[in-house]
């Protein structure tokens, strides 16, 4: 594990949108580095529980701890976002109006970097991804995959300790979906950042250290190497 | 952010534009109102200067100068006093030419220097030689209007005079009228021995405000009129364009913020998914509502440069399709023009403020997902 990943503390977490139970009393830790698949079916509370951990979001009840420091009493919570956080989501949520490399520097605009390092950076990021030959094009230009993979280097701009991915490759075909997760898991390896991804994907589970699954809102199982080696912490449904 | 802000404009042409024109019509109309308004301010100013005197005396506490009575025997008395170098008497006469009812004719002593002053730009002033009676001076302006040129004729209170010459005087008031002898035009209105106005010019060393108090308290129920706020206090009907104007310009600016204010409010609705990713990956409350006034505002100069070119061109050209430049000279001053400009750019400003505030209230997560 690489230290400069951000470690995440979820305690006793419980959060109701009207009369329904998102999530409840969920505690669970990820260590630095670490990489987390989160599954479950839908409704379950995964993507709720992955905006809590970034800060999109309140807990009803509980604390969620990013380094030991509630995200929401920082500075601002879009600072600490900027700082730490980086975001992959299913829909690729790029800015049809702006090219791939503008698309990319978005996040490094506020981030007191000089327009020219701004582009630079932007562009390198772009050929990390494999797309720095795109990066004059606009969203509506690119395929799905593509697409992905210009959110993935506008998640990694700032270059966050912490990368959390919700149903990235959700709306990808298989082939994609294995390009797109090669690119996150070997950036993570790289880079070292904790990443926690939450997916229907049955691929994702032996790339990552641990997989939790939750069901109606709770945490069911919780495997791999933050419990004791060969055993599962498993919930009785 | 620049870029930003340009790329979304330019997204939603079609909005940017009609939004842009909209602002651009408000800032025209607010452009073309203050050139009118100098305008009249110009125009009131002539009546201070008639004939190039530095003052002219009116009757007080009239509701308009031009409604002016005085004795003509006050002429001789005011020549006489220390502080006057020449004194002319000027009977103003109104609605006197049925083609042009604004047009204003002067009766004026032939001799008296407002007749001499007149620059002939063709044919002959025969008034000063003592000829007149039927002859008529007329000024460039109004000559141009009828198209008329001496040996002409002129229909004045129903009764034709001949075109003697046509002149230039520089004041508006003058070159949009004509000149007739003083008892001719007396008699034509049935006010022997009277005038409106006495046109002053002072001695080498009087200075105008003094001689003004003195004038008021040597012939008590005058108004002096040497400058052009005294001028526009001194008509009513100048004051209450003014104060229209003034009123029109603030509506203008309502209107304007509120169409503002609208468009912007229905671009954060469609745009809730990309603000709230803005949000998302770091851009605080405050730089995500700095992009939507920056739009606002981006929007507002566009419509406010379009909307100073409409104001110049159009006021000119509206002025000349309603026949009405005997009655009004728009007049464009920097001054004028800057504040249509302020005006669009605060149109912006307070039609962003209220979207931007809602978007600093927005929660990330409910703006991602759309609801």
């Amino acid at each position: 594990m690489n230290d400069s990943g951000a470690e995440v503390d979820v305690e006793h977490v419980q959060k109701r949108f009207g009369k329904v139970s998102a999530l409840r009393d969920v505690t669970l830790q990820v260590s630095s580095g670490e990489a987390v698949g989160i599954t479950g079916r839908s409704g379950s509370g995964k993507s709720t529980l992955l905006a809590l951990i970034g800060g999109l979001d309140r807990a009803d009840q509980g604390k969620v701890l990013i380094d030991g420091q509630p995200i929401w009493r920082r500075r601002h919570p879009a600072h600490a976002r900027r700082e730490i956080v980086g975001f992959v989501f299913q829909r690729h949520l790029l800015l049809e109006s702006l090219s791939a490399l503008v698309n990319v520097e978005v996040p490094l605009l506020g981030s007191g970097m000089r327009h020219g390092d701004r582009r630079r950076r932007a562009l390198s990021l772009l050929d990390e991804v494999g797309l720095a030959h795109r990066s004059a094009h606009l969203p509506s230009q690119l395929s799905g995959g593509e697409r992905q993979r210009v959110a993935v280097a506008r998640a990694i701009a700032n270059e966050p300790r912490l990368l959390l991915a919700d149903e990235p490759t959700g709306a990808l075909d298989s082939a994609t979906s294995e390009r797109v997760l090669d690119l996150l898991f070997g950036l993570r390896d790289r880079l070292g950042m904790t990443m926690i991804v939450v997916s229907y994907d049955a691929a994702l589970g032996p790339r990552t250290d641990r997989t939790i699954t939750l069901i109606d809102g709770e945490v069911v199982q919780d495997t791999g190497p933050a419990h004791t080696v060969g055993s599962e912490n498993v919930k009785p449904c | 952010m620049l870029s930003m802000i340009i790329a979304n404009l330019r997204r939603r042409p079609t909005r940017t534009v009609f939004t842009a024109a909209g602002i651009a019509v408000g800032v025209a109309t607010i452009v073309a109102l203050l050139s009118f308004t100098q305008g009249l301010r110009n125009t009131a100013a002539g009546i201070a200067h008639l004939g190039g005197s530095e003052l002219s005396v009116f009757q007080a506490n009239v509701s308009d100068p031009t409604a002016s009575v005085l004795p003509l025997s006050l002429v001789s008395q005011m020549q006489s006093k220390p502080y006057v170098a020449s004194a002319t008497p000027l009977l103003l006469m109104i609605e006197s030419i049925k083609s042009e009812p604004g047009a204003v004719v002067f009766g004026a002593d032939p001799r008296g220097f407002f007749t001499r002053r007149l620059v002939l730009i063709s044919g002959k002033n025969e008034q000063q030689a003592g000829s007149g009676g039927r002859g008529i001076l007329v000024g460039e302006r109004l000559a141009s209007h009828l198209h008329l040129a001496p040996g002409g004729a002129l229909v004045v209170h129903g009764r034709a005079f001949r075109v003697e010459g046509v002149y230039h005087s520089g004041i508006f008031y003058e070159d949009s009228g004509a000149v007739l002898p003083l008892a001719v035009a007396q008699a034509l209105t049935g006010r022997g021995g009277e005038t409106t106005s006495v046109a002053i010019d002072l001695a080498s060393n009087a200075r105008a405000s003094t001689a003004g108090k003195a004038i008021e308290r040597d012939f008590p129920g005058t108004q002096v009129i040497s400058t052009t706020e005294q001028a526009l206090r001194a008509g009513a009907n100048a004051t209450l364009i003014s104060k229209a104007i003034l009123v029109i310009v603030v509506i203008a600016l309502i209107i304007g913020a509120i169409g503002v204010t609208n468009t912007m409010a229905l671009a954060i609705i469609e745009r809730q998914s990309e603000l709230g990713l803005l949000s998302t990956v770091g851009w605080s409350p405050v730089r995500v509502a700095s992009l939507i006034l920056g739009e606002g505002i981006a929007v507002s100069v566009l419509g406010a440069a379009a909307g100073l070119l409409l104001g110049v061109v159009g006021g000119d050209l509206l002025v000349r399709a309603l026949g009405v430049s005997t009655y009004i000279s728009p007049s464009f001053t920097a001054w004028g023009l800057g504040r249509g400009l302020l005006v669009g750019v605060a149109i912006g400003v307070l039609g962003g403020i209220y979207p931007a505030w809602r978007v600093t209230r927005m929660q990330p997560l409910k703006a991602l997902s759309g609801t």
